[in-house]
């Protein structure tokens, strides 16, 4: 396990907000918006176009029933064709879709959670290097809103409590460190969700998967669309 | 320059390992390669009838539109194998009318640039014209942000073509319906791909030739005739209310890419320059040749020579 001390965008959920992903997963929308989080109370569909107001008892329900990441973004291989290279990434926070390209017009499909906080972004990224097990440390903004998270100021151990999950990979642009992160989760039913503050989520074994596919220097595109345009 | 100029800066970086096998070295034929696919697609092409015809060695140079026009005046380069213009008709003017050290391959290949959707999207949601994206109610589909308002790329911050996209959607009432997006082509082509993959519902600045036109089935939104007399266009640099004074509710007008080579090659080598006068390309054919390199990833060497090979008779009537 490699032990290293990270700083990123990801946020630990509130027992409240997980209750309001949870009741958007059970009822399989894929992407609620950011705003639910701040509502708590309801949350935005995007396919009827109205904000929802969740029942707490089904909430509860549904975080029994729901267990793992939801059927539509389980791992798959899908038809894509594309000019990139195979060993790309392609990150579709819209649709909450990563695809890995490989020959023959194919691509792996992933399931993913993004954030809405600091994803205002779009681009071409590399990944810059990779970690197992990664050491997560709250930025201190973080620390200041929840004071439960002091004791881990100098870096919360890897393992399964870690919010960073099994894997990390590290988001470098013009050779610098951009603090973003494609990583895994300790919740792997917030796939599909907008609920970190800028990473990329996978569930811990789509994420080793991934990791054992890509290497430092893989090509990252982040699409303009959905999650990204949202103003931080 | 227009487009082209800033769209070479815009992609160096992505192209740079496709666009040129490295330093120019020691040969009779140094060809400049644009930082575009489909230049340099016609630069192997070229190159390798060239090399194979006349047995002269080829090599291959990357630079800007100024650059290789400079060095083809220099006599440091031989051939441009695409010059958009009316783009660049100040290079053309100032190199071919006024020193006449460049000459022109007189048949220009038409290019055209506008909006593009999906086909899928055409068909299931009846966007067929670019008036169709000043409809709210039909722009919501490409609502990704739920703002209620559409997201549509109008194409690189840095091209110029992006500047006129901007006059072209306010002209058309667009700008208020749909959020202009400014972003790199790599990350929109991507986007496309995906929309391509999974049916969602897209709409971008497109032009032609390029290799997209082969990857995926794009429709080209309908917009009334190019008409030179509503064309009012500003600058920037002359005039600080640019946008507010502009004026383009009509489509692009067409432009033509010219391949362009030394003067002096008629005497150093009138077979090739012949040639180089001759060569006779369309828009599916520069397509098509540029899918071959950037999305199927064939050597540009190698696919030149099999291009060569199956167009024998096209090439040998460019030789006569």
């Amino acid at each position: 396990m490699a032990e290293m001390t990270e700083r990123t965008h990801t946020a630990p959920l509130s027992r409240l907000k997980r209750a309001a992903f949870l009741a958007v997963a059970i009822l399989g929308i894929a992407g609620i918006s950011a705003a639910a989080v701040a509502e708590a109370s309801r949350y935005w569909d995007p396919v009827s176009k109205k904000w929802i107001v969740y029942n707490p008892k089904r909430v509860q329900e549904a975080a029994t029933a729901q267990g793992g990441t939801p059927k539509r973004f389980r791992r798959t291989v899908v038809d894509f064709e594309t000019a990139e290279r195979p060993g790309t990434i392609i990150i579709d926070a819209d649709q909450h879709f990563l695809y890995l390209v490989q020959p023959g017009f194919k691509a792996i499909r992933y399931g993913v959670g993004v954030g809405r906080d600091g994803f205002g972004w779009s681009g071409v990224v590399t990944i810059g290097r990779k970690a197992e097990w990664p050491t997560w440390t709250p930025p201190t903004d973080m620390i200041e809103r929840d004071p439960k998270l002091v004791k881990y100021a100098s870096g919360m151990p890897g393992g399964p409590e870690n919010p960073l999950g099994a894997r990390a990979m590290y988001l470098h642009y013009g050779g610098k460190d951009t603090l973003y992160r494609i990583h895994g989760t300790n919740e792997p039913w917030s796939i599909g969700l907008n609920v970190s503050s800028g990473c990329i989520r996978l569930n811990n074994e789509d994420i080793k998967d991934l990791y054992t596919r890509v290497g430092v220097g893989s090509k990252v595109i982040v699409l303009m669309s959905g999650a990204a345009l949202y103003e931080s | 320059m227009a487009k082209r100029r800033v769209f070479l800066a815009a992609l160096a970086v992505m192209l740079a390992a496709l666009a040129t096998h490295g330093p120019a070295r020691a040969a009779d034929i140094v060809i400049g390669v644009p930082s575009w696919s489909s230049a340099e697609a016609t630069a192997h092409v070229l190159g390798e009838i060239i090399h194979q015809k006349f047995g002269v060695s080829v090599a291959y140079k990357a630079g800007t539109n100024e650059e290789i026009f400079a060095a083809m005046d220099s006599g440091e380069m031989q051939v441009h194998p695409e010059v958009w213009l009316p783009n660049h008709r100040a290079l053309m003017l100032d190199y071919v009318n006024g020193r006449k050290t460049v000459a022109m391959n007189r048949h220009g290949v038409p290019a055209t640039q506008g909006m593009c959707t999906t086909a899928a999207t055409a068909e299931k949601y009846h966007i067929a014209s670019i008036s169709d994206l000043a409809d709210p109610e039909k722009v919501k589909i490409f609502d990704t942000d739920s703002n209620g308002k559409g997201e549509v790329w109008i194409g690189d911050k840095d091209w110029a073509s992006t500047r006129i996209e901007k006059i072209r959607a306010k002209s058309y009432g667009y700008d208020a319906t749909m959020t202009l997006l400014e972003g790199e082509e790599t990350v929109a082509m991507a986007m496309i791909d995906v929309a391509a993959a999974t049916g969602k519902p897209l709409v971008f600045y497109c032009y032609a030739p390029h290799h997209l036109f082969q990857l995926h089935d794009v429709k080209l939104l309908d917009e009334p005739a190019h008409d030179p007399t509503k064309w009012i266009v500003h600058t920037p640099s002359d005039d600080p209310d640019w946008l507010k004074n502009s004026s383009a509710p009509v489509a692009w007008d067409v432009s033509f890419l010219h391949i362009h080579y030394q003067k002096a090659l008629e005497e150093a080598h009138p077979d090739v320059a012949k040639l180089l006068a001759n060569v006779e390309l369309d828009t599916d054919t520069i397509s098509a040749m540029t899918y071959a390199l950037v999305a199927e990833r064939k050597d540009p060497a190698e696919f030149a020579g099999e291009w060569v090979a199956d167009n024998a008779e096209r090439i040998e009537g460019w030789l006569k």
